[in-house]
């Protein structure tokens, strides 16, 4: 946190914040030139970022920032004047400059010790690039002679030359005392006054006597004339030609009558997580209107053209508050707890026996629907395209592409994919992890291989994100060699992972890469054999209520599959019985419900059944024997049956014993020392009270597919202290 | 009054920061009418409605630089003969060269301290 009180502190962090922005906007722009763009204004856009950071990190002192952007950014000025060429070469330096960059502002910013080599190297290929000594023409403030303006400061300067405005005077009319006895009459001079031009007269009565000292015949009244008109002083004069003597006259000419405009000052800081901008209002301000702040996003500090162009238009700029993490977090706590007080009220009037067009009950349904709609809006707050994430996996791939000397392109799809923000920062050790493994297992050892196997030098990862079925779904692949099965699992036998004589079937095997200690690669190579398998991408993805799945085709390659829920707070939830438990299914998989007949059922072997639906089948399921509530059933006749969508693309039939609501739920999490039961997602507090427990259909599914040896409970391995 | 009580400033800079240290460094020392924008062309289009005394822009900016805008402020009926002062990360000799020869009052060289900036500004202003 920033002190509040301390002015330069605020606005250090929004220039760290400002960085963030600045480094995106300079990886997109590498990304671009890579990309072959001939558009001049990529590089200018490269350089701009590296230069507005150089600028503001010597505002703050932060000398090695400063040095190294410095240098980066002229060898960047020297590709935009065209003195130099981006070579492949080249690009790849300018890659590296910039997770260099990005890694000395994340330093400056936690104020960590700088570490000197890895820039050394850098700044080293950074000057081979610019060849001969480089020679830096500059100026110094004492070759430049300052020129002075002369100030007007009523600003009627700035605007005489141009176009002449009206001169205005200031005049003072004192009647003397025989002004009446000599016949001329004060109204009458106003009044030719006024004829010259825009008057503003104000009666100035404070030299009146009490009435009882008032000489009827003696003027005791001023006058004070604003005069605009373009007229000269002796103008003004002759109006009073015939009271010359019998009154004191002062006419001072005041200048250009300009009306003030309005200028907005910056906001005082005082609220360091918003940034508020206070641009000057455009059109001029009457006076006393009240003062206009407009709230402008400060990231338009670099708009396109069709920015300004809005801007033009009068649309007004769109307006962008920061706020501070801790204060939305509040928020959906509050709206998780607002969720569930408002099912126990429903609860208690349902329980009050009020009719359901009551006013009460109609109320409810109201406040059930605004309940919703603060919780989409406060959700909608926390999403965050995947973007970021993304930039960051480049990087990824980058350096573990060189550390093991294979030629990889990341390809990326779904970049603007919203997702909430906890998931995003949780997501990046497990993708960091699976683009490495991805890298360094996933893909042929040498460009060889893959020529061989008619394939192109350059190896492909593939990192995809997609909203589906109401989750998203992150996907990693590579065009590689796909698992090596057969080696797989006289590894998995050789570590006593699974029994010696074990049968399994291709996705089985795949699956044991996720088994804790399991590790394929031959020697600890220097980038995924960390000692961090994929266990322990598993057991994270786990944590954020998602899966992990993987297929793998020999040749072609392996694809790993994270689905996460939208998000870690609130779900539309099915309440339903199973034998005496009280579950909770996403409702968003729940396609309908049935109730079975008697020849609905058809059993393909002992405990295995299948349900005719509309002439096809769909495999059944009792929930209460899969979660081991209760022995299997004679018959299925007249139960309920719920037909859910699997994330695969297949349905299912899940026998229930009641239903009981449809609400939104909020998801509590189930802490780490439970075992990972599977099916079981979360756990959340109903109405009433109770705990509930929230069910991961496709999870139950695939627990309750025979001789799974994945899924058996394991004891969770912890990834880090929260 | 003294002369910072009453002269007008406009802040041209794209970096919200930049921005913010120079009304920062104005405001500490007691301007009070200082107002900010984040590009030429909306600094153009408030200066005809709302005059000032002096313009403090930064060079490098997107779609308008500095020193455009400075061109056009020179060309503009009401705007020529405001005060002009250039920010510039680099003291780059074609620039100032270019600068000159636009009219500009002053230029200053990032980074800056504050007193720099006062300097900069007393230089083309008179005390402050």
């Amino acid at each position: 946190m920033t002190d509040i009180n301390d002015p330069m502190a605020e606005i250090r962090a929004s220039f760290f914040i400002e960085c963030e922005e600045l480094l995106e906007a300079l990886q997109d722009g590498l990304q671009e030139l890579a990309d072959g763009s001939e558009d001049a204004e990529t590089i200018n856009v490269v350089f701009r970022a590296v230069h507005s950071i150089k600028g503001g990190a010597g505002a703050f002192g932060l000398e090695p920032l400063v040095r190294f952007a410095h240098r980066y950014e002229t060898v960047l000025d020297e590709v935009r004047n065209h003195r130099l060429t981006a070579t492949s070469d080249a690009q790849k330096v300018f890659f590296q400059c910039a997770d260099h960059l990005s890694d000395l502002v994340r330093i400056c910013r936690d104020d960590q010790p700088i570490p000197v080599a890895e820039g050394e190297a850098l700044l080293t290929a950074l000057n081979a690039l610019l060849g001969d000594e480089h020679e830096e023409e500059e100026v110094t403030a004492e070759d430049f002679q300052p020129l002075g303006v002369a100030l007007s400061l009523d600003l009627p300067d700035l605007d005489i030359e141009a176009e002449p405005e009206t001169p205005c005077f200031d005049i003072v009319f004192r009647p003397g005392q025989d002004l009446f006895a000599t016949g001329n009459e004060p109204q009458m001079l106003l009044r030719n006054l006024a004829a010259l031009g825009e008057a503003e007269i104000t009666c100035d009565l404070s030299t009146l006597p009490p009435l009882d000292q008032l000489a009827p015949e003696t003027p005791y009244f001023q006058w004070n004339i604003r005069l605009t008109a373009d007229i000269s002083e002796a103008e003004i004069r002759e109006v009073f030609e015939f009271v010359e003597g019998l009154c004191e006259l002062e006419v001072t000419a005041s200048g250009v009558d300009v009306p003030v405009p309005e200028i907005v000052d910056e906001p005082p800081a005082s609220e360091p997580e918003i940034i508020v901008e206070a641009p000057i209002v455009a059109a001029p301000v009457v006076e006393d209107a009240p003062v206009e702040l407009k709230v402008i996003e400060p990231e338009a500090a670099a708009p396109s053209a069709s920015a300004a162009g809005a801007q033009k238009n009068n649309a007004g700029p769109k307006s962008v508050v920061r706020v501070d993490l801790e204060r939305i977090e509040r928020m959906v706590n509050l709206v998780g707890e607002l969720v569930i007080n408002q099912a126990m009220l429903a609860q208690s009037l349902d329980q009050a026996g009020l009719s359901p067009h009551s006013d009460a009950m109609n109320g409810l349904e109201e406040f059930q629907r605004l309940t919703r709609d603060i919780q989409d809006s406060v959700m909608m707050i926390r999403a965050q395209p995947v973007k970021s994430l993304f930039q960051r996996m480049s990087r990824i791939v980058r350096e573990s592409s060189a550390a093991v000397g294979k030629d990889v392109r990341l390809l990326t799809e779904g970049e603007g994919t919203e997702v909430d923000k906890t998931v995003i920062e949780r997501l990046s050790d497990p993708l960091t992890h699976m683009i490495r493994n991805a890298v360094d297992h996933g893909l042929e050892k040498t460009a060889a291989d893959r020529e061989a196997a008619g394939k192109s030098g350059t190896g492909e990862v593939r990192l995809t994100a997609a909203h589906r079925s109401g989750r998203v779904i992150i996907e990693v692949s590579d065009d590689g060699a796909g698992i090596d099965r057969p080696r797989v699992l006289s590894i998995a036998k050789s570590k006593n992972l699974i029994p010696q004589d074990a049968n399994l079937s291709d996705s089985e095997i795949d699956n044991l890469l996720f088994l804790p200690g399991f590790s394929t690669a031959s020697q600890v190579s220097d980038l995924s054999g960390r000692g961090v398998g994929m266990d322990v991408v598993r057991t994270s993805i786990q944590q954020l209520g998602g899966r992990i799945t993987i297929t793998s085709e020999r040749g072609k390659g392996t694809t790993f599959s994270i689905s996460l829920p939208l998000t870690l707070a609130v779900l539309d939830g099915m309440v339903i019985n199973v034998a005496d438990e009280t579950l909770v299914l996403p409702l968003n998989v729940v396609v309908e419900t049935l109730s079975l007949g008697a020849n609905d059922v058809q059993m393909l072997r002992p405990g295995e059944f299948v349900v005719r639906v509309r002439g096809g089948f769909v495999p059944l399921y009792d929930l209460g024997v899969m979660l081991g509530y209760r022995s299997p059933r004679e018959t299925h006749e007249g139960s309920i049956v719920l037909l859910i969508s699997l994330e695969d693309g297949n349905r299912a039939a899940l026998v229930i014993d009641g239903i009981q609501d449809q609400r939104q739920v909020v998801i509590k999490g189930l802490d780490d020392s439970f075992y990972r039961a599977p099916g079981i997602a979360a756990a959340t507090i109903l109405g009433d009270g109770q705990i509930a427990l929230i069910l991961d259909p496709t999870d139950v599914i695939a627990a309750a597919t025979p001789n799974r040896i994945m899924d058996k409970p394991m004891p969770e391995r912890k990834v880090a202290n929260e | 009054m003294a002369l910072r009580d009453q002269i007008r400033i406009m802040v041209v800079d794209d970096m919200s920061t930049s921005r913010g240290l120079i009304t920062q460094a104005l405001d500490a020392f007691g301007i009070r009418n200082v107002a900010s924008t984040s590009d030429g062309p909306t600094a153009l289009k408030t200066l005809e409605t709302s005059p000032v005394h002096l313009v403090i822009s930064d060079y490098n900016m997107p779609d308008m630089d500095g020193l455009q805008l400075l061109h056009k402020l020179r060309t503009g009926a009401k705007t020529k003969g405001v005060g002009f002062i250039l920010i510039t990360g680099k003291a780059d000799k074609a620039i100032i060269e270019h600068g000159r020869k636009l009219g500009m009052n002053n230029f200053l060289k990032k980074p800056f301290e504050p007193k720099d900036l006062q300097a900069c500004i007393e230089a083309v202003v008179g005390r402050l």
